[in-house]
């Protein structure tokens, strides 16, 4: 209160006018960001239709429950008339199937994943499986793209980062994979990864004797993860090693000289000094590369099409082939929930030691 | 903690506006056009029209030489072609976009013989437009398709249905007289040319190429599976879902059986285009696919020019082969400035002259009865008058019976069946589980077919 006292009339006037000065930016976030937002939001508790003029209902929360609900339920093994357990030919015990455990009223549970615990069998059912899976595929995702694309990031931003001759021209090579637009290198991935005569890794590992039958990269529920990490890795680790090399150039070279002189192995200098310095810089390609990931959509889209989503990609297919705007809106707006969960925990993990 | 209170602000603004970069069902593009309130122009003006037109195979430069017919004829009126995606499911979604927008940017749009119902909504009856006068002239059934509620949804352009492509000099080879009739002539005539032409020589040689990936063109594939099989069409025309049948079962096990053995191991990521490039390399003894690919086979630069033929589809159980019912139709948008001159250029690129056309370069089958008899398609296109009755009976999907969940039903329907072909799952439980899919979604008796 003090403060404000101690203010001088022409301080006032100033600070009136910043406020004016501020307006347009605040209009134009208010247009571009809240209302759009906006209206998801109150999209999501409607069962509006997509480029329809059906009636439109307030549902409430149906939308989520339908799109989070998931359910446990023990899966007991098959018995015969005799009471015995059934075996299957490797002599492994058969489980009833999870479609007779699972319950179909009011909504239909569908088979998420099994689980064996203390040997006892469990299926979790889910009432939209696409979305629960595109959510925990999406955060594999994450995690792992992040984590290659920074490790290999730095390692790129410190091998440029030394002066030799030619270095000028590694920087701009480097740079080529960030440069070319997602749609035309996911298909030109797409075409790499065919199992057929069309796919450059298959022709490769077949000629070299790696591999008898095509591996199905893009068809194979274990393969899709990996190479969608590889294509976004590929892709977007230049976007990370130009952030990092900007982070390394900004330390002073006087500091390595010290460290020589007192003796520090490149090592300890590397973790003493590099990384340390390098934490902001780090802090801030980590959050953005984390959020960019959680939005993944070209990719997805482009490649596995509705053979597998991300969350981005599921709630598309919602809206444009089921032309479920509401319950696309209520998936939208749990993407935003979880990308804001993430920012908050970096700022708490990063921000928060750095400036102590 | 002050820098860290202003990071966290910035970061949350940040994820804000990321988030809602993202593919947002909110806001019609800015540039949208009100609803049409100028009248058709009268000569003077000039116009253009945009035709939102396929691209697979040679159908787009079809559209644009149509298009300069009638421009030559018509100087006041420019037609645009857009081109728009090879997968059934991204074309809607980019419709659907215009639509949502009420936008005026595309006047005519070729739409799938699956959508009339669905999309009814955002086209003009072209009844009111002159159609009434050559509707009786196309195939009853396709009219009957495009009409709801006795509104002519789209006119008729090209038909389609699935068929049966071999190449009758490898037959000769081996022996065959004939093609085969049934799926177990099939296999057999596959298995054996295909270890020939491998013994041979040409490791890249398979004996059956179709479309197996999961999308629209599954659905195709294994409705003629299952119905060739006496295993019925998904959901009855009644409103019974019958899909859980032991004829259906058997008949996606045996589909299962040739991925690997007779098909590419990659054949559950084809479409048709990817079916198309290996079998015009001359790299497969039979091939499924739409009459396009017909002309395309027989050019100038394909391997196997005038070394193929086509037949129906082979038989199952039911004794007689199935073709899926497929084709597009032109329908006039309601947001159109110039509606009534969209819909002359429409009515005009569905007429017997340009149909004609089609047929004889692009080998895409007229929905013009008469066409069928016309002695210049005959000579272009031998296999055209033989099929007739392909066309006649063929299999339509259940877009009726299940509207307006047509694309949650086939969405399920060949997830499941794409679950079976890689291996996911056995096709038993496969099929249990989308009869229960079916009755959530639908609400409809489960039966026999």
């Amino acid at each position: 209160m003090s403060k404000q006292k101690g203010l001088s009339d022409l301080a006032k006037i100033e600070e009136r006018l910043a406020y004016w000065l501020l307006l347009p930016t605040l209009i134009i976030l208010l247009i571009i960001a809240f209302y759009p937002l906006g209206s998801v939001f109150y999209n999501s508790f409607t069962n509006k239709a997509f480029a329809s003029a059906e009636p439109v209902e307030f549902v409430g929360f149906k939308n989520y429950s339908q799109l989070l609900s998931f359910t446990i339920r023990e899966l007991p093994p098959q018995v015969d008339a005799g009471g015995q357990p059934v075996l299957d030919d490797t002599g492994k015990v058969l489980y009833t199937r999870p479609l007779d455990v699972l319950p179909r009223e009011p909504l239909r549970y569908r088979e998420l994943s099994q689980f064996s615990l203390l040997g006892r069998r469990y299926v979790v059912g889910a009432t939209d499986r696409d979305f629960l899976r595109g959510v925990w595929d999406t955060l594999i995702f994450t995690v792992i793209a992040v984590t290659l694309e920074t490790i290999i990031g730095l390692g790129i931003a410190l091998v440029v980062n030394v002066k030799f001759t030619g270095r000028g021209v590694m920087r701009a090579v480097m740079l080529v994979p960030w440069a070319i637009p997602t749609a035309v290198s996911s298909r030109m991935w797409e075409w790499m990864f065919r199992s057929t005569r069309v796919g450059f890794f298959n022709v490769v590992f077949q000629n070299l004797g790696l591999i008898q039958d095509p591996i199905p990269f893009l068809t194979s529920q274990n393969w899709q993860l990996p190479a969608m990490i590889a294509i976004d890795v590929w892709k977007t680790t230049p976007f990370m090693a130009l952030l990092l090399l900007a982070g390394l150039q900004l330390i002073p070279g006087d500091i390595y000289e010290a460290a020589d002189v007192d003796g520090a192995s490149k090592l300890r200098q590397f973790f003493s000094l590099t990384l340390p310095l390098l934490r902001p810089t780090l802090a801030v390609a980590l959050v953005f590369r984390t959020l960019d990931s959680l939005r993944v959509f070209d990719l997805f889209q482009i490649v596995l099409a509705q053979s597998r989503y991300s969350m981005a990609s599921f709630t598309y297919y919602q809206l444009t082939n089921n032309r479920a705007m509401g319950y696309s809106s209520a998936s939208s707006v749990i993407i935003f929930i979880l990308i804001f969960i993430f920012a908050v925990l970096y700022i708490k993990i990063l921000g928060g030691a750095d400036s102590e | 903690m002050k820098r860290s209170s202003m990071l966290l602000i910035l970061v949350l603004v940040a994820a804000m506006l990321l988030a809602s970069c993202g593919p947002k069902p909110t806001e019609a593009p800015a540039d949208t056009t009100p609803e049409a309130t100028t009248p058709p122009s009268t000569g003077d003006q000039r116009v253009t029209i945009t035709i939102a037109a396929g691209a697979v195979g040679q159908e787009l430069e079809l559209t644009q030489a149509a298009a300069q017919r009638y421009m030559d004829t018509h100087p006041n009126v420019t037609v645009r072609v857009l081109d728009t995606p090879d997968l059934v499911q991204d074309r809607l979604g980019l419709y659907l976009q215009f639509f949502e927008a009420g936008s005026a940017e595309v006047d005519i749009y070729q739409i799938d013989v699956i959508w009339p119902g669905d999309l009814a909504e955002h086209f003009v009856d072209l009844n009111e437009h002159g159609a009434r006068n050559v509707a009786g002239q196309h195939f009853p059934a396709i009219i009957e398709n495009n009409t709801v509620d006795g509104k002519l949804v789209g006119i008729p352009w090209f038909t389609d249905a699935g068929l049966l492509y071999f190449r009758s000099d490898l037959l000769e080879k081996y022996g065959y007289s004939a093609g085969p009739t049934t799926w177990d002539e099939l296999e057999e005539m596959a298995a054996t040319i295909q270890a020939g032409e491998r013994a041979a020589g040409n490791a890249d040689f398979w004996g059956f190429v179709w479309q197996g990936n999961s999308y629209e063109g599954l659905t195709c594939d294994a409705l003629e599976w299952i119905d060739s099989n006496a295993g019925g069409t998904i959901v009855s025309p009644e409103k019974v879902i019958t899909v859980n049948n032991p004829a259906a079962i058997a008949a996606i096990e045996r589909a299962a059986g040739w991925v690997g053995t007779i098909s590419p191991p990659g054949v559950v990521g084809f479409g048709e285009e990817d079916a198309r490039g290996i079998w015009q390399a001359g790299n497969a003894a039979f091939m499924r696919n739409w009459p396009y690919a017909y002309s395309l086979g027989n050019s100038d630069d394909s391997v196997i020019k005038g070394q193929f033929d086509v037949s129906p589809l082979p038989a199952g159980d039911s004794g007689s082969g199935s073709a899926t019912l497929g084709g597009w139709q032109l329908a006039v948008s309601r947001y159109s400035n110039n509606p009534a001159i969209a819909a002359d250029v429409a009515l005009y690129l569905a007429s017997a002259e340009e149909q004609k056309i089609r047929a004889i370069e692009g080998s895409l089958n007229p929905t013009i009865m008469s066409l069928y008899s016309d002695a210049d398609v005959l000579a272009a296109s031998p296999f055209f008058g033989s099929l007739y009755d392909v066309f006649i009976n063929a299999a339509a999907r259940p877009s009726t019976a299940t509207a307006p969940k047509y694309n949650d039903t086939s969405t399920l329907f060949f997830q499941a069946v794409h679950s079976v072909l890689t291996g996911r799952s056995d096709a038993v439980t496969a099929f249990d589980e989308l009869e229960a899919d079916l009755e959530a979604l639908l609400g409809y008796p489960v039966g026999q077919p």
